[in-house]
């Protein structure tokens, strides 16, 4: 049970910063810097931010649960969001309705 | 200019980004919390008693420097990361994307009226599409699942409603 590491400090940052750039280079690799593809699903024509979004989920959460089964990762220890279920029901229809305002 | 990633290879690729920050930091990505702490950097350099005054906002200043934040250093990686990106596929280029039936300056228009409506969505929901529905996603948050299932109803009515703008 020895992680998460809850990096703290400078080190906390400058993974931050890794981390950011990893964040960054494969939505751009994935096509999701091109705002037709960021409103496609809405409009049926493109799915690529679905597929990479519940492929992304998958992955970590498969991975999360194999290091908590093997010992290795202490479930207790993550920050999980707290549930608001009614604001966060209104604020997804509302960044939603964003997303297909802002288009392309 | 090469090709985009297939989403799969992409989705693999974010998620172990994503796992990786589990691992290392003992929660998530994100995204809108990054551009909370400077709006309310602003709010305290302009109009410091103001945003004293305000609880949020106050909680916000409290946490310190801008430049001491995770989630606005990462956010920065996340720009370094898509110029990168872009640039190292020979992407890197200015241009406005736009539907054809839309000029350039309704365009911007409504890409502002659009972020800033994302914007203030994610402080009603208190996360955004990284820091709710990837991350929690990822943890089986509740709330992260109701607001994906919420972001796509409220996507979809929206765009069948200006689809005439984009078409």
């Amino acid at each position: 049970m020895s992680w998460p590491l809850t990096l703290d400090g400078g080190a906390a940052l400058g993974a931050g910063l890794l981390l950011g750039v990893a964040f960054g280079f494969v939505l751009e690799r994935a096509g999701l810097g091109d705002p037709k593809k960021l409103v496609g699903l809405f409009y049926l024509e493109d799915f690529t931010m679905l597929k990479v979004m519940f492929s992304a989920i998958a992955v970590a959460s498969a991975g999360i649960a194999l290091l908590a089964v093997f010992g290795v990762m202490d479930l207790a220890a993550l920050a999980v969001q707290p549930t608001y279920l009614w604001p966060q029901i209104v604020g997804g229809l509302v960044l939603g309705a964003g997303f297909a305002l802002g288009g392309y | 200019m090469r090709p985009y990633w297939s989403p799969y290879t992409a989705g693999v690729a974010l998620g172990a980004t994503l796992l990786l920050t589990y691992v290392l930091m003992g929660f998530g990505l994100g995204a809108s919390g990054a551009f909370t702490h400077v709006a309310a950097a602003l709010e305290g350099a302009v109009a410091p008693g103001r945003a004293q005054a305000n609880s949020y906002i106050a909680g916000y200043l409290e946490a310190g420097r801008l430049w001491a934040q995770w989630v606005v250093i990462e956010m920065l990686g996340v720009v370094l990361g898509g110029v990168l990106g872009a640039w190292s596929a020979g992407r890197f280029a200015w241009r406005l994307d736009r539907g054809a039936a839309i000029g350039g300056g309704r365009r911007l228009l409504f890409a502002f009226v659009g972020g800033a409506t994302v914007g203030f969505a994610s402080r009603i929901a208190q996360g955004c599409t990284s820091g709710l529905a990837l991350s929690g996603g990822a943890v089986l948050a509740p709330g992260a699942w109701a607001f994906l299932m919420a972001f796509m109803a409220g996507g979809f009515a929206m765009a069948w409603m200006v689809r005439r703008i984009w078409r």
